[in-house]
Parts: structure tokens; sequence; C-alpha cells
């Protein structure tokens, strides 16, 4: 308990909680994941809301696997996307917000129009507001590491557009996106981590 | 078991003398008896096989009679009536023989009976669910059979200490755990039985289902550690063997599922490489798992367990390895058996409960435990899910709870373990068979009865069928990556994690070496989902359409649906025959002069008249290989031909893909491309009044009308791309005009299609081999198509790659839209006329339009990618809603000039 009133002020946790899902237990234990995460970066008083992010090259980097991937290791295709949706200016550096904002859209409590937005999001690869063609090609090009050729994924990017675009703009909107997504509701319904 | 089965059949099927029976009776129970000896003796020979058979022909013949009726099969579960007709079978074998001669051997059940079923559910289990709720099924099964066995035998206890049961039954605490941890089970037959037809979520029936297929090894542990115990004699039980009735739980439970895994592995390596034995593709399948069952049961490991996890496990690299129909086979045979097996048992059931000779009845012992188990279950659900839900994302809620524990059907498997007793050892056994056959009966049947309506009446979610798409498949893995890295990102390593290792460990080094390479091509899951549903789709267009025509002649059903339906279909078969379709390409290149054009005409008036499959001839006798007969290969040919006509149209927009993305090619190319779409030009203009033009024979559009209009081209380009949004609608026009192209061969084939008496011809499309395929387009076009083709063959030879990749996209880009002109040209005034004519006479004109129509993804295609993604939807609504009358009412004119558009483009590029 003397630990969290080191950490933080009474009002910053009080904001933290305002702002996330999170009692307070939850954002402290979030805090520790984050300052493991590069202990010598995160100081451990954080009232004064120091400036500190947390390098992308850091992230997902735990000590244990810090060990060089083997080379049929394949990292996971859509944790640099991640950490590029939830970073505040978009590098992929993740300051404690950002890190704390993460877990609460992931949280249970965060209600599903959020997660579906932030899914959303990270389909959105170039940040138009739009998944177009291309970013469905950057999915799936992620998500079968490459083994499909240009073609395949293109016919199968043209069907899932086919497939979930509402008002046939050839791109699917957010509402498109909303609307597919929680016509099956198994989809939002596990988008939860439990940290 | 089956001796006295004989009378009874002939009784029950044939309605044999009632008298004879009796005198038959001693015979049949092996004292031959002099004057019936040379029956007998042939009798003899047969009689174990023959009862077998009949039995499944009995229950076969039940089952019809009950679908016969569906308002009873919705009310009534077909367990219930199946153990009816037990009840009722086996009364009239006691009526006749004066003796209960029949019941369900425990052998008998676990060696043949169950494997089956327990396979069959092991196999479709959807894994991906199933190791989702893995935890709490586990809990469902370990602590919850182990809650109910030891609270059910207690109570009991309890009731006959407090001197609820008769004194006759004697029985110690240790005697009611035994009959406790077998009567605990919940049943998979029975859960699968009645569950199949109440239709719950996937989720909560996976948790009752699963429940009672992993609570196998805790009850055939509890029960045999309880029955040793009871042999034992309570004084003599120590502490060490409750230890080793508790390691025993794992060495029965990891040992069952661990064999299970070991044959499973090797079921899925020796499928691969049966390449050039499928036919013993399904026979290995069922051979291995078989194996799998009684090598656990040998080890008296359990072998429930085991039979699952061989089939949860083999089943993703099996159905990747065996051939399409080898899949079909195992799906069939699987599910047959078990249904089989399942029929004989309840119908096994019901016959055995009439054996009253085993029956000692005690109604406070049968009250107690109907009570008791229901109480204990729905408590011991209730507590097990309050638990669960502090961990589970998606929280069981009380009416799932309530079907829990209603759901939770005692079957065969309690009453086979009842049988097992030894008497000697366990004085009560009699009762304990009453009782467990009261349970049996009352939870299949009263259960199994009311379930569904109590189901409806709570609302509990229903799974609902909807079509698999390819969204869900992407989203689902996309999520699953996502919620990955994040757990990766912080470095907690949950659930999501565990089961991307798994998966990139899977394919890394499993799938490698247990699936074909080739198999192993297409595994890739996003893949695998397209291209099913592109076989979906391609099957479903080719029944329909196929189907249509041939039943119905020239009427035309719903256009649109087809369309959209086929529009993606075609993607997949192109790829399957990739090869195949380039070579077909080869066939445009050599020149054909106008009496090539005849003879392609005639030729496909032939075709059209005389059906003939060329197929090659196979020996018909060969024991390795399924010979298609004479229909089967019919339809294939049918269907054939229907994805090829798709095929054509699609080779086009696939190439004009791939022109419009390959920049470098050679000015030659270019200028002809060019020449190509000036070409068009005119046509445009001539179409635009038809009237006067579409009298001519496309022939008299000669060169000198491609020169005249070579500078109004891009002018007509601007103009066209102002028109782009009305030219949306008329992607589809198309469609029509290639239609039209073959339509002529096509109304001529059937005119002599009409002399003959097989319905056949009319199903022929017109372009039934690779060569043909490409005729009307030759026949229809004349000089253009062979300016064309000639160019391009030159070029072959320069140089074979880009030369080949260069006629292929120039060839396809400009070879079919071109080919769209002239016959439109001709064939516009009956067009017109139709436009006119009711109704009945354009379904007619209309008639071929659909298996000739271009996908809109063809004209999606034609145009370059961004314009493409606006169109495609809109066209694609508009479709179902435009119907014949665009068909008949717009302007060739714009069409034409649409695919201007393309050309203009292709040339520039």
């Amino acid at each position: 308990m003397g630990s969290k009133q080191t950490v933080f002020t009474r009002e910053q946790l009080e904001e933290y909680q305002d702002c996330t899902f999170f009692t307070r237990k939850e954002i402290m234990r979030l805090f520790y994941r984050y300052q493991d995460l590069a202990p010598q970066l995160v100081p451990l008083d954080y009232t004064g809301c120091p400036a500190v992010k947390v390098p992308y090259e850091l992230i997902g980097s735990m000590p244990e696997l810090k060990v060089q991937p083997g080379p049929g290791d394949m990292e996971n295709p859509f944790r640099q996307r991640i950490a590029h949706v939830f970073s505040e200016d978009g590098d992929g550096h993740m300051t404690l917000d950002n890190f704390l904002d993460m877990f609460s859209v992931m949280s249970e409590m965060a209600p599903r129009d959020l997660k579906a937005y932030y899914a959303f999001k990270i389909y959105d690869f170039n940040d138009d507001d739009y998944i177009c063609a291309e970013d469905l090609q950057q999915t799936v090009t992620r998500l079968t590491r490459g083994e499909l050729s240009a073609e395949e994924v293109s016919l199968v990017c043209e069907k899932v557009l086919d497939e979930a675009d509402g008002d046939h703009d050839g791109r699917l909107s957010l509402e498109d996106f909303q609307n597919m997504i929680l016509r099956a509701p198994d989809f939002l319904s596990t988008f939860h981590i439990r940290i | 078991m089956l001796r006295a089965a004989l009378p009874l059949l002939l009784l029950a099927l044939s309605g044999a003398v009632a008298a004879e029976e009796p005198t038959q009776e001693p015979g049949a129970l092996g004292e031959p008896s002099p004057g019936l000896a040379l029956f007998r003796w042939q009798w003899h020979e047969v009689e174990a096989p023959y009862l077998v058979a009949l039995w499944i022909l009995v229950a076969s013949l039940a089952k019809i009679v009950f679908h016969l009726s569906r308002k009873v099969t919705s009310l009534v579960p077909e367990s219930c009536l199946l153990i009816l007709l037990g009840l009722v079978l086996g009364g009239i074998v006691l009526a006749v023989a004066k003796k209960a001669e029949y019941q369900l051997e425990p052998g008998t059940f676990f060696l043949f009976l169950l494997p089956p079923i327990v396979l069959d559910s092991g196999y479709f289990m959807p894994s991906r669910l199933f190791f989702d709720n893995l935890g709490a099924i586990l809990t469902y099964a370990v602590v919850g059979t182990l809650w109910n066995a030891f609270t059910t035998g207690a109570a009991l206890w309890g009731l006959q200490q407090a001197g609820f049961v008769a004194s006759r039954v004697q029985a110690g605490l240790l005697d009611f755990l035994l009959f406790g941890s077998l009567i605990s089970a919940v049943d998979p037959v029975a859960v699968l039985a009645v569950f199949e037809e109440v239709h719950v979520n996937e989720t909560l029936f996976i948790i009752v289902f699963g429940e009672s297929l992993l609570n196998d090894a805790v009850t055939v542990v509890l029960y045999k550690v309880c029955n040793s115990f009871v042999e034992m004699g309570p004084a003599n039980v120590q502490a060490t063997d409750y230890l080793k009735g508790v390691a025993s739980l794992f060495v029965v439970s990891l040992g069952g599922a661990a064999v299970g895994f070991v044959f499973a592995f090797l079921l899925a390596l020796t499928t691969r490489f049966t390449k050039r034995v499928r036919i013993i593709e399904p026979l290995l399948v069922f051979l291995l798992a078989y194996a799998a069952y009684l090598t656990a049961e040998m080890a008296s490991l359990s072998a429930i367990l085991s039979v699952t996890m061989c089939g949860l496990g083999c089943k993703k690299y099996v159905e990747a390895n065996i051939s399409h129909k080898s899949r079909t086979a195992v799906k069939y045979t699987m599910k047959t058996l078990a249904s089989c097996a399942e029929t004989v048992i309840f119908m096994l059931l019901g016959i055995s409960a009439v054996d009253s000779s085993k029956w000692a009845w005690d109604s406070g012992l049968v009250l107690g435990t109907l009570i008791f188990i229901l109480f204990f279950r729905a408590l011991g659900v209730v507590l097990q899910t309050w638990v669960l839900n502090q961990f589970r994302l998606v929280p069981l809620d009380k009416i799932d709870q309530v079907v829990m524990s209603y759901g939770g059907l005692r079957g065969a498997v309690a009453f086979a373990l009842v049988i097992l007793l030894d008497r000697t050892k366990v004085p009560a056994k009699d009762y304990f068979v009453a009782t467990t056959i009261v349970v049996v009966f009352f939870t299949v049947i009263v259960q199994g009865l009311t379930i569904k309506p109590l189901v409806k009446w709570l609302k509990v979610k229903r799974s609902e069928h909807h079509k698999p798409t390819l969204n869900q498949e992407l989203h689902e893995h996309t999520f699953d990556h996502i919620l990955a890295a994040v757990e990766d990102v912080v470095g907690h390593h949950g659930y999501h994690y565990w089961r991307d290792r798994w998966e990139q460990f899977d394919k890394k080094y499993l799938s490698q070496l247990l699936m074909r390479r080739s198999a192993y091509r297409i595994r890739d899951q996003i893949w695998d989902v397209y291209y099913r549903l592109n076989i979906r789709d391609a099957i479903s267009f080719v029944d329909q359409g196929g189907h249509v025509l041939s039943s119905t002649g020239l009427t035309l059903p719903s256009m649109p649906s087809r369309n959209s339906v086929a529009e993606t279909s075609v993607t997949n078969l192109l790829r399957e025959s990739g090869s195949g379709a380039c070579l077909d390409l080869q066939v445009i290149d050599t020149v054909r002069s106008g009496r090539d054009r005849e003879d392609a005409a005639m030729h496909h008036l032939l075709c059209g008249g005389l059906y003939k499959p060329r197929r090659r001839y196979k020996a018909s006798c060969s024991r390795h290989f399924i010979s298609e007969d004479a229909q089967e290969r019919q339809d294939k040919e049918v269907f054939q031909q229907n994805m090829k006509r798709r095929l054509e149209s699609f080779k086009s927009t696939k190439h004009n893909i791939c022109f419009t993305k390959s920049k470098p090619r050679s000015h030659k190319a270019g200028r002809k491309k060019a020449s190509q779409v000036f070409f068009l030009g005119p046509q445009k203009d001539g179409v635009a009044n038809a009237e006067a033009i579409n009298g001519k024979p496309p022939r008299d559009l000669g060169f000198q009308d491609t020169a005249a209009v070579i500078l109004t081209v891009e002018s007509e380009e601007e103009e066209e791309d102002s028109e782009s949004s009305e030219t949306e609608k008329e992607d589809d026009e198309g469609i029509i005009f290639v239609a039209r192209a073959t339509s002529e061969v096509l109304q001529e084939g059937k005119v002599s299609g009409s002399l003959e008496l097989c319905p056949s011809p009319r199903v022929i499309p017109p372009s039934p081999t690779c060569a043909e395929k490409e005729l009307p387009w030759k026949s229809g076009q004349g000089d253009l198509a062979v300016y064309v083709s000639s160019e391009t063959t030159k070029i072959v030879p320069v140089d074979m790659q880009m030369g080949w990749n260069q006629s292929i996209s120039s060839l396809e880009s400009l070879a079919s839209p071109p080919c769209t002109q002239p016959t439109t040209l001709t064939h516009l005034p009956p067009r017109h006329l139709v436009a006119e004519e009711p109704q009945t006479l354009l379904d007619l004109s209309s008639d071929p339009r659909p298996s000739f129509a271009f996908p809109p993804s063809l004209a999606k295609a034609g145009r370059s990618r961004s314009e493409s993604s606006a169109d495609i939807p809109q066209q694609q609504e508009l479709q179902p809603l435009m119907g014949h009358k665009d068909n008949t009412h717009l302007s060739p004119g714009t069409a034409t000039s649409h695919w201007c558009i393309n050309f203009n483009r292709g040339g520039r590029l």
C-alpha cells in the first residue's frame, strides 16, 4: 500500500480510474507490468508525470524472450501494429497512459463499440479511417505469413470486401465493420485480456 | 446373447406362426431335437452374424417408421421411441418365450457399440470450441463427476441408515459409493442423442457433451476403485489404496489421452502415404481409431478418452491427406455406424428392461436415487459454475445452468457397468440394476422429452446456422493474433499466447511431418475457407443452373441470384485448374477461317444433339478404383462444362488485371491494343443507332471503319468516363452480349436437340471442349479475332516468357470483348423483337444467359482497381433488381462503350 502512494499521487490514481475501466489495484498491477518492460527507463515515482516512453524494441521482448528467436520463430504479425495503434504518436513507443489505454480497451468492462473501434483501427493500416483493399491485403498477408501469392491474397480480400461492404463503396467504413462484428456476437465477447 | 432372437425376429418381422415358436425355443438354446436337425444345423452356421444383421435391420426399419411422421419425431426424441420399441419387443419375447432372453451385454456394448459413437463424436468435435472451453469441461467432468458420485452414494447410504430403504437391500457405504460412481456419470450416447435434436448454442452443447466424454476416465476409475474396494472388503482397504485410487485417476485419464494421441499421430502419418491406394483410406481411419480404443481398453485406461482424443487429434491432418471421396466415405461411414450403434443401444436398453429376473425393486432406493441424482447434479452445476464464472470470459448464466443440470442424462454406460457387477460381491446388485434402469429410463424418456420444451420456454440461445463467411474466419484469426500480441506486449503468457505457440509449432513441425506436401499448401485456413466457400458457391451454382436447365428446358428462374452466387466461384476453379486454363488459351491462337466457323457451328450442334462424355474407359470391375457410373459422369461433364464457361469469362477478367499491372510490354502489343480499341469505337457508334446497323453481318465492319475512328478515340474515352456512373448498370450488358454470341449456336442446338428424346442436349452448352470453347468467339467474330490471334501468335516465338504473357493478357482483354460486338449486332433484331414480346418469350430469349453470363467480377476486374472497388457492390445490388429488364431495354451500345474503356486504358498503359 505504501508503494502505491509513492508511485502515483491520489489525484493521478483517481484520474486513471476515471479514464480507464480499472480499479486502483489493477492500475498498480499494470504499472508494475509496465515498469517491468524497461526497469531502467521507467521510474518508480510517477508523481511528477515523467515523460517516459518505452521504446518499441523493448515492448514485447520480455527477458525470457530476449533470446534471439530461431529462424522459424515467427513474430506475432500484429504486435507492431498494436503498439503503433495504441502509442500516442504512432511510433510504437508507449507511455504509461498508452499502456493503460490498451489494457483498458481489452478489459471486460470496455463496451463493445470501443472494442470494435480499436479493432477497426488495428485493421486500418494506412490510417485513412477506412479499411480498404490495401489494408485487408496487409492483414491477410500478415495472417498467412506470406504463404499466399499476391493474387490469392487479393482474391481473398475481394471476397471479404464483398461480404462486409454494406454501403458498397468498395471499402469498409467503421459502420460496416461494426455491423459485421456485432452481428457475430462471439467476436467481441472474447476480445478480452486478463492480466 | 443373440440366441433366442430368431423366434423374436420371425415374429416381429414376418409374423411367423406363434405356435411354432415354443417348439423352437429349446432347440435354439442348444438342445437339438432330431426332427428339425437339418434346419437347425444350417441356422447355427450363420446364427450370430445373421442375428446381428437382423437386429440392425429391425432398428433401421424402426427408425424409418419413426421418421415417417414428422410430428412424432419433432416432439419425441428418437432415443425415447427406440427405448419404447425395445420395451415392446422385449415384452413380445417375454410373452412368447416366457423368459427374457435378450439384453444389452456389457461386452458387446463396450467393444462394439460404444466405439463408433465415441469416434464419431470425437472426430467431428469442433476442436476450437472444445479447447476454448476445456477448462470448464474438465471441471465438470472431473470435479462434477466426483461430486455426484460421492454425494449420491453417501446420501443413499444415509437414506438407508435412516431406514427409508428396505432392509433387504444389503449394502454398505462402499456399495453405495460404487453405485453412486456408476450412476453419476453423464452418458455421451444419451446426451448426444437428445442434444442433437435440441440445438442449444454451441458453448452449452460442447460443455455438456465434452463433460460426458471426458468423465469416462473418472467413471472408470471410480468404478474400478470402488469395485476392488468392495471385493477386498471394507476392512482390508488401506490408506495406500486410496492414494493408489487417486493416482490411478491420473494414469487412466492421461494414459487414455496419450494412447489416443499416439494413434492419432500414427493415423495421420499413415494417411500421408496412401496416395496410390486411396481406396483404403477410410479403412485406415476406422482401424486405427478402433485400435486406439482397444489398446486403451487392454491397458485398462480410459478407452472413451482415447478414441475421442484420437479422433480429435487426427482430424486436421487426415482430412488434409485423404482424398475428397475418402473424406466423404469416412464421414458417412462414421455417421452410419454411430447411428446404428446408437439405435441398437437404445433398443437393447428397452429390451433389457423387460428382464425382470434381474430386477429387485425397492421404491425407497429408486425414488431416493432419482431425487438425489437430480438434486446433486443441479447443486454441483451451480457450485462449479459459480467458481468457473470467476474465470470465464463469457460467464454461464442461470439458464445455461438449468439446461446443464437438466441435460445430465444417464444412459447405457451406467447400465452396462451395473450389469458387470459381481452378484457374489455386491449382494444388492439386483436392486442396483432395477434402480439404474429406472434412472436411465427416466432421464432419457422424461428429461429427453421435456428438455426441448424447456429450452424453448427458457429461451436458451439456440445455435444458429449462419453461413461461414470469410470475414468471420479472417477476423477470428486476426483477433487471435491481436490478443496474443497484446499478451506478448506485456509478456503475459496466457491462453492466447500458448495457443499461438501451439499453432506455430503445429505449422512448423507437425503439419510438415503429417501432411502431404500438396495438402500442406492449401492448409492455410483463410485460403481454405475461401476455397471451400468457392466450391460451395460453384456447386450451388451448377446445381441450380444445371438442374434448372435440364428439368425445365427453356424457362429461366431467377437470374440475379444465380449471377450473384457465381460471382466468385470461378476464381477458385481457375486456380485449381490453373495450368489447364492457360493451355486452353493456346487454342485461341490458331487462326480460323470462315469454314472453321461453320465447322464449329456444326460441331456445337452435334455436341448439343449427341451427348457423349469424353471419358476414357476405365476397367469397370477394378477393385481398387470406384468407377463412375454413367449418370455421375454425365453430371460431372455438365458441371465441367458449366464451369468452363464461367472460367472463360473469368479468364479475361483475371488477365485483364495482369494486363493493367504489367506495364513493361512491347510497343507492338501496345499498339495492337490501341488499334483494337479504335476498332471498337465505330461499332459503338453503330450500335447507338442500332436499327440501321444491326441487320449487317459482323464482317461488314471492316478495318476501314477502324481506321475511320482512330482519331476519335481519346474523346470517346473521356465520354465514357463521364458516363461511368451510368454505365455501372450496363456492365451486365457485356454479359448478355457474350451470351448472344453463343446463343445462336445454342438455339440451333436446341432445334436439333428438341428432336432428341434425351433431355441432355439442352443441358449441354455449346462449348464442351477446350477447343470448341473458344469457337463461339471465333465463329462469331470473324476477321477481328483472326487479326488478333495472328498478331499474338507472332509474338510468342520472339520471347517465350514475355510473349506468352502478352499474348494471354492481350488476347484475353481483346479477344473476348470484341467478340461481343459482332454477335450483338447479328442478334439485335431478335432482341428487339423480344423486347416487345410478352414475358414468356422474354424468358426464352434470355435462356442462355445464365450460362454465359460474365460474372460481375469480370467487369469489375476489367477496370482499374480503385474504380472497380467503387462500382462492384452497387452493380451487384442492382443485378437482382434489374433482372430481365436491362437485358432487353438497355441499349447495347453503352456496354460496348464500356468495354472501350478497358481497352483504352490497356492501350495507354
